[in-house]
């Protein structure tokens, strides 16, 4: 029997000044049987929806008005003011350089999806949020979700627990 | 402790002990799996070919909010470039917009089967990055830019199209090393 991801009973919000993005991202949620999906342009408006709604995904553009996607993220992990700093947050951007993709990982990005995207591609990352969640570091500069995705047997002392 | 090592003749000192790093592994959130993986309610973790081709059809259903849109956010944009070409304080509007209509286009253009309008509009995004201002040619380059993605709407090329369309790409990029500077 095959695992079954049940999306009506997860809360989505998607910020995204684009219409047709945040469209195109409504769309697909919706088929997929999500029912309490928020839409917002700009970072602001999210911090008002996740300080009064109850939201367990984050879609985020990076480029926005004001706040970019980036500062948003920043904000959520790293202020004491974060509405939830465990929240998964997917970053959809068409800044797809390496460059980009490093610097949204080291501020905590949960997933990462390079526009233009696909539907597979969205779904995967939707899959890979809710069925694999992956643990949290919290070091002096860094929080954010473990950045080591690939689990590699190693020989060695594990530095990060047993360094004296 | 120090000591003086006959062997070698040199004082050792002790290795300092090294401070304990800072790090909290905290377990993973397990509250969205929780309540919605399970084996009877819902979409399959691994979709098969058929509902990721139903899936891709919903990306689709917007593919002509898409056309009509962007087709009427290039013509505002020639508008403005065109207007900027004759008011020198207009460029920096024309720029903005610009770089704006770049971005869209290059993010969803690929989505909509228009990877060709995606290729386009990096070069015009990459032309028009960092710059508050533009002189006449620099204008005349985003103009080309413009015109070659209303011609791949109106003309509904999807795919990377011919070679006379690979050409324009390429004959666009090279214009736009050609004028990049000044960038201001």
């Amino acid at each position: 029997m095959n695992a079954k991801i049940d999306f009506s009973k997860i809360s989505f919000l998607i910020v995204d000044g684009d219409k047709i993005s945040a469209q195109v991202v409504y769309d697909t949620l919706a088929y997929l049987g999500a029912s309490h999906i928020q839409r917002v342009k700009s970072p602001n408006d999210a911090f008002d929806v996740l300080r009064t709604e109850k939201i367990d995904i984050v879609i985020c553009e990076w480029r926005l008005r004001g706040m970019d996607g980036l500062e948003f993220l920043d904000v959520m992990r790293n202020s004491t003011n974060s509405p939830n700093r465990f929240i998964p947050v997917i970053m959809l951007t068409a800044h797809s350089e390496m460059r980009y993709v490093t610097t949204a990982r080291d501020l905590g990005i949960t997933e990462f999806l390079a526009k233009p995207f696909n539907a597979k591609a969205l779904y995967s990352r939707l899959v890979s949020v809710i069925a694999r969640p992956r643990r949290f570091i919290n070091t002096g500069t860094y929080f954010g979700p473990d950045r080591r995705r690939r689990q590699v047997q190693f020989d060695g002392p594990d530095r990060r627990s047993l360094d004296e | 402790m120090t000591h003086y090592d006959w062997g070698s003749g040199a004082i050792v000192k002790p290795e300092e002990p090294k401070k304990k790093k800072n790090v909290q592994i905290i377990p993973a959130q397990t509250d969205l799996k929780r309540k919605a993986v399970n084996f009877i309610k819902g979409f399959d973790i691994n979709l098969s070919p058929e509902q990721l081709e139903e899936l891709e059809q919903v990306v689709q259903r917007s593919s002509e909010t898409f056309v009509r849109d962007i087709g009427k956010d290039l013509m505002e944009c020639r508008k403005l470039v065109i207007n900027a070409l004759r008011d020198k304080p207009k460029r920096p509007e024309a720029i903005i917009a610009a770089n704006d209509l770049a971005y869209s286009v290059k993010a969803l253009g690929g989505t909509f089967q228009y990877p060709l309008m995606t290729q386009i509009a990096k070069s015009m995004e990459i032309f028009v990055a960092d710059r508050t201002t533009a002189n006449e040619k620099q204008l005349l380059v985003i103009q080309l830019h413009i015109d070659s993605l209303y011609v791949i709407l109106a003309g509904r090329v999807t795919g990377f199209g011919s070679t006379v369309e690979q050409a324009t790409v390429a004959a666009l990029t090279k214009l736009t090393e050609r004028y990049a500077e000044p960038r201001e």
